[in-house]
């Protein structure tokens, strides 16, 4: 099909103003180029037919020309020759001009020309002409989005009359139908499966028409249906592979969908359209999202040197100033919203979703309250300010709001989402002994998680406060986990899919719980942690720290708390430093917001998190804290780094530079491509094929490490040992799963030789957060070796991994209690019971007598009651009843 | 503590009757079909650990129990081959050398099918049927039976071999649950290992042993990170649908009262001749009737009234049992 379409392309492009002028030269030809987007053909053919020389003019039809004029305004829009447009409708014979009146209507409009495009589309309906109920439907959208929506209502109700009474209505009257209802739709959402049915027909009586598939597309992607908006636009593209809107609806369902590729697509609809708004608009959006907000202006003003009247460009333009903090200006714009629009609340609305992006959820919330205030009916904005509530801790008032939004747009994912969450907190509890934080954990495994979650946040936010200058963040922090990533990322985003483990919303704080994932998958606490850190950073900036900032002092915090928590660098993220992937300072941003690979975003948390090393090694803490109050203040990065390091910008990327490279240097010297891969081809290379491999390469990493692995699984372990210990020389700070540090424990394991095989793993699990088995072996042979504290702090640090492993405890219990910490051996007796072993009645006595050697006679004595419950003849069990009791009653 | 005040309650009626028992407890263990190397060493394995717990920790004489497996020559604990024939002619032996009181277990490992509202057992040669076992368990009238199908597909068996007086365990809840279960092998650890005495008493009953297996199945899907495709089931109420959690459910009574071998204390308590030391094992029967009362009125209670009542009652427990052991150490 493509192939066919594209032929069909070039042949038109190939033929432009000869074809117009040959003999046998058709209406319907030129229409079919306008159709399949050879635009300048049909341009060229539409003008010759719609202005024959003199010669020509007896052989043309008043009906043919009529239609060749209409169609010719019609191209020269689509491609955004407005001028153009205007001065054929200008040049146009009188005879034509109720003819042309809804089509110079319709670019009087698109062109910010308001009350001439009402007066064209008045004329239109007036005069009856032939396209009135378009122009009369022009016209209320006018007034809708201009004036008084209670008259566009009314205007718009008459299509239901017109559908009820016309014998048969035109494709194009059909698709007028159908945007009318869809707007009537804004009052009762049953109506857009009516709009949607009106659409269908339209399509049906001509299925040559475009339109009613693009307002298919549209109205999809207005009701969250990315898949359904995305299969009307490619019908659409199929047919005409330029056309503009058909191209930027793709882009927009693209987006939706999260597909990559969305830019290029709105690229490709501006080429064919430079005067696009609604593209420009868009892109403005993407920039904004990225904080690039010069970029933004820059398509803000192009697009309102088109429509200086564009809601959708000023409201850009207004949330460009806004998030700037730029008030006087963000003030000017919204007033000359509400001169052309009183009415129009979506400009709060699309600067509260901004605001979102930018993570000023209590602003977004304000923005909302403003929009529902202009509009009741915006459930758009009841929707934002649920959400926001939501964020912010306020839950009652959210969930309001929510079910709100949700009874006038019921086809809001979000909202369902969101409010199916809501009804399943019935099974959570809510913690809050400590004022400091308010714990929601799951019911399931709140027993198991509260001891240790309870104590890193309170480590979290004590080292926190003292590191950030004595801040306290409002208080309490809520703390939410999730046993289900699905209900975390719904939390999250109102939809499922988010590829994150925790997020910070200032107040708020949601993540998955370790149940969420399986052992080894990731370390909660340490999630926790960088969670934590935003909470101060959102707060101290007020919110207004750029994403890059937040998220790589995060990891830079996370990696001080502990060894080996945060990213670690690894062979991959070394070669696409070699390939020029990884992202300077000053760019680091668009490394979070609009990705360019697949691992740029986790590419950029560790390089951001390597800015912060270098920055306080060389300047110390105290310039990071100054910035994060010099964002508050409305401070761009550039500013804040001239003022606070002393550096242009340019000259923090230099210096930035070169630091990573002396400090990676023998890393990124290792990962290079090897030199000579002969013998190698499309097969799984043999252990022979890589031991030849890493003697030709013996400086590579990868051929070091692959060769040791290989032939540490064929048992050689002398050999392999060779190869690991020169990879692990080559590349020592890489702590992967696979990482040298690892094998090599292994043989030394194998190989009864406890001591390095305790050292290798002390490496690794200070470069690696999540490796449960290695933080548990590594507990073992320390045990073995007789470092009691040592193993017992292994074992605390996989319960920060995952802490569901009744042994894991049993052996923390004892540890505890062995070197004399009775309360971190009651937590872990009590993680054991939470656990629910089978044998409960044993692990109450065992939680009895800790809590007994602890000094906490009267839960001692609870315990054992409840073990006893189970057991009545539990001898031991019982035995310890009498001790206790002899001993004195609690 | 459903499960509890069953124990007790035989316990007391035993003393009280002055009965001293004759029961003793038959033991069928039938491994199937492997189908394969692996699974027929697994199967060897889980029949013959269970055959080794019944006959040594369990006490129960060699002479009451009948192994049967895919490979006799494979294993010399096994009696026959595990034919259908050979399945018939053992359940005859048992009706025809159990005594009125005597209790029958019986286990089935290995694997299961169903097909057309059918569910059987695979053996070597001809499959029994649910209906089959039905009419074999039938011979034994109204001894106390515990049936426990550790197979797949096996949930069919619940309603075709349920009746008062039996306990049926199967491991899977329908005929449609096929994949291959793991409930067999902990249902076996229960008897064979330390970890399923939950009441302390010293033995497993047959409702400590379901519910060791039931839990360590789910923990380890849980720890795999797979669904759970595999619930266990104990029908022992007769009402032919069986329960997956016991605790506060209808089934588990009966299921709490049938052991595997002779409880030691009530063997003592019952074969007694000293006075004094039988008067003791009716005060701890007594003692442990009111615990159990007491249990039943805790949701009614003020927490600190309940546990100092418990705790009176369980220190007088606990004195009992130090007379009984000094006067079980005097009379010697």
């Amino acid at each position: 099909m493509r192939r066919r379409i594209t032929l069909v392309a070039v042949v038109a492009l190939a033929t432009p103003g000869l074809a117009a002028r040959a003999e046998g030269q058709t209406l319907e030809e030129a229409l079919g180029w306008l159709r399949s987007g050879a635009y300048d053909s049909a341009i060229a053919a539409l003008r010759d037919l719609a202005s024959p020389g003199e010669e020509a003019s007896p052989r043309i039809g008043a009906e043919t020309r009529r239609t060749a004029y209409v169609s010719y305004l019609k191209v020269l829009a689509e491609v955004g020759r407005h001028g153009d447009a205007l001065l054929a409708g200008e040049r146009a014979p009188q005879a034509l001009a109720l003819d042309l009146a809804n089509s110079i209507g319709e670019v009087l409009y698109h062109t910010g020309r308001i009350d001439e495009a009402r007066a064209h589309f008045d004329r239109s309906w007036e005069g009856r002409a032939p396209d009135r109920h378009t122009a009369r439907l022009n016209r209320a959208i006018l007034e809708w989005t201009y004036g008084d929506r209670e008259k566009a209502l009314s205007e718009f109700d008459s299509f239901i009359d017109l559908y009820s009474r016309a014998p048969t209505l035109s494709s194009k009257e059909l698709t007028a139908v159908g945007t009318a209802v869809r707007y009537l739709g804004s009052g009762d959402s049953r109506l857009y499966r009516d709009a949607l049915r009106a659409y269908d027909e339209a399509i049906a009586a001509d299925p040559r028409n475009l339109e009613p598939r693009i307002l298919v597309g549209e109205m999809f992607l207005e009701k969250y249906n990315g898949t359904d908006a995305a299969q009307a636009f490619q019908d659409v593209l199929s047919v005409n592979p330029r056309h503009p809107r058909a191209l930027l609806g793709m882009a927009r369902a693209k987006q939706f969908n999260g597909s990559l590729g969305f830019t290029d697509q709105v690229d490709e609809a501006l080429d064919q359209n430079p005067n696009l708004v609604i593209a420009r608009v868009f892109k403005a959006w993407l920039n904004l999202e990225a904080e690039d907000h010069d970029k933004a202006r820059s398509e803000i003003e192009a697009a309102l040197r088109v429509n200086p009247a564009s809601l959708k460009a000023l409201s850009a333009l207004a949330a460009s100033r806004y998030l700037r903090g730029d008030r006087d200006g963000y003030e000017t714009v919204r007033n000359r919203v509400r001169e052309l629009s009183p009415a129009y609340g979506e400009i709060y609305n699309d600067i509260a979703e901004l605001s979102v992006k930018s993570r000023m959820y209590r602003e977004a919330a304000e923005l909302a309250r403003e929009a529902i205030a202009l509009d009741p009916q915006s459930w758009r904005g009841f929707g934002i300010l649920g959400m926001n509530q939501l964020r912010l801790g306020q839950m009652a008032e959210g969930r309001a709001n929510l079910e709100t939004a949700f009874e006038g747009d019921p086809y809001s994912v979000w909202s369902f989402n969101t409010l199916a969450l809501l009804d399943s907190f019935e099974n959570y509890t809510v913690f809050g002994d400590d004022p400091r934080f308010r714990f929601v954990l799951h019911n399931r495994e709140a027993d198991v998680l509260r001891p240790y979650i309870e104590q890193i946040a309170s480590e979290a936010y004590e080292a926190l406060v003292e590191r950030y200058g004595g801040y306290t963040p409002p208080l309490p922090i809520r703390i939410e986990v999730f046993p289900s990533h699905a209900d975390f990322s719904v939390r999250t985003i109102g939809l499922a899919g988010i590829g994150a483990l925790g997020v910070s919303f200032g107040p708020v704080v949601a993540m998955d719980s370790p149940s969420a994932k399986g052992p080894g998958e990731f370390n909660w606490a340490s999630v926790l942690w960088h969670e934590m850190a935003h909470v101060f950073h959102l707060g101290l900036s007020e919110h207004r720290v750029p994403r890059w900032f937040s998220e790589g002092l995060a990891v830079h915090e996370q990696r001080r708390a502990r060894p080996g928590w945060g990213h670690q660098p690894s062979p991959g993220f070394l070669r696409r430093f070699h390939q020029g992937l990884l992202l300077s300072v000053s760019q680091l941003n668009e490394g979070f917001v609009r990705p360019a690979y697949p691992q740029q975003v986790v590419d950029s948390y560790l390089m951001a998190s390597l800015v912060f090393d270098y920055i306080e090694t060389r300047w110390g803490f105290e310039p990071i804290l100054q910035m994060l109050h010099g964002y508050r203040g409305g401070e761009t990065t550039r500013a804040l780094v001239e003022r606070l390091l002393g550096l242009r910008m340019e000259n923090l990327d230099r210096d930035f530079d070169d630091y990573f490279r002396s400090r990676f240097e023998r890393a990124l010297n290792a990962v290079e491509a090897p030199r000579a891969r002969a013998g190698i081809g499309m097969q799984p290379p043999s252990t022979e094929d890589l031991i030849r491999l890493a003697g030709e390469n013996p400086r590579h990493f990868v051929s070091r490490l692959s060769a040791g692995v290989a032939l540490f699984r064929e048992g050689r372990l002398d050999e392999a040992e060779e190869h690991l210990r020169a990879a692990e020389r080559l590349f020592p700070e890489y702590g992967g799963n696979d990482s040298p540090h690892w094998y090599l424990a292994q043989i030394h394991t194998e190989r009864g030789e406890t001591e390095p095989a305790a050292e290798a793993l002390a490496r690794l699990t200070s470069l690696n957060e999540s490796h449960y088995q290695a933080f548990y072996q590594y507990a073992e042979l320390l045990g073995e070796l007789g470092d009691i504290d040592g193993s017992a702090q292994a074992l605390d640090a996989a319960v920060l991994i995952y802490p569901y492993e009744i042994e894991l405890h049993a052996r923390l219990a004892r540890a505890h209690a062995g070197r004399g910490d009775t309360s971190g051996a009651v937590r872990e007796m009590r993680a054991i019971v939470a656990l629910e072993p089978s044998d409960r009645a044993g692990a109450l006595y065992g939680l009895a007598r800790a809590y007994l050697a602890d000094g906490r006679r009267s839960e001692a004595r609870s315990a054992v009651l409840r073990a006893l419950e189970i057991a009545p003849n539990y001898e031991e069990a019982l035995e310890f009843l009498i001790e206790l009791r002899a001993s004195g009653r609690p | 503590m459903r499960v509890f005040a069953a124990a007790c309650a035989i316990l007391v009626w035993a003393i009280r009757t002055g009965a001293v028992s004759a029961q003793d407890t038959h033991v069928l263990v039938i491994a199937g079909l492997g189908g394969d190397a692996e699974h027929r060493e697994r199967f060897l394995e889980w029949g013959g650990t269970f055959v080794d717990a019944v006959t040594g920790k369990l006490g129960v004489g060699s002479d009451y129990i009948t192994y049967l497996g895919e490979r006799p020559e494979a294993d010399p604990r096994i009696d026959g081959r595990s034919t259908r024939e050979n399945v018939e002619k053992a359940f005859a032996e048992i009706a025809s050398k159990a005594g009125g009181e005597d209790e029958v277990f019986v286990l089935l490992i290995g694997h299961g099918s169903y097909a057309a509202g059918e569910s059987r057992f695979n053996l070597p040669g001809p499959d029994p049927s649910a209906e089959d076992f039905a009419l074999m368990l039938d011979q034994l009238s109204d001894r106390r039976v515990s049936f426990a199908n550790a197979t797949s597909a096996s949930g069919g068996f619940v309603p075709v071999l349920s009746r008062p007086g039996r306990a049926i365990v199967t491991a899977t809840k329908t005929g449609m649950e096929r994949n291959e279960p793991v409930f067999a092998g902990y249902f076996v650890e229960a008897y064979a290992g330390d970890g399923a005495d939950f009441d302390k008493n010293g033995r497993v009953s047959l409702s400590e042993a379901f519910d060791y297996a039931r839990i360590e199945v789910a923990r380890e899907y849980e720890d795999d990170g797979l669904l759970l495709t595999e619930h266990a089931l104990l029908d022992d109420n007769g009402d032919g649908e069986g329960s997956e959690e016991l605790e506060g459910g209808l089934d588990g009574a009966l299921s709490a009262s049938l052991y595997l071998g002779p409880s030691p204390t009530a063997m003592d308590a019952l074969s007694t001749d000293d006075p004094v030391l039988r008067a003791l094992y009716e005060e701890k029967a007594a003692l442990e009737q009111r615990i159990e009362e007491l249990r039943a009125v805790r949701d009614q209670m003020e927490r600190e009234r309940y546990e100092t009542a418990l705790e009176d009652l369980l220190v007088q427990l606990a004195l009992t049992n130090r007379q009984i052991q000094a006067q079980r150490g005097g009379s010697r």
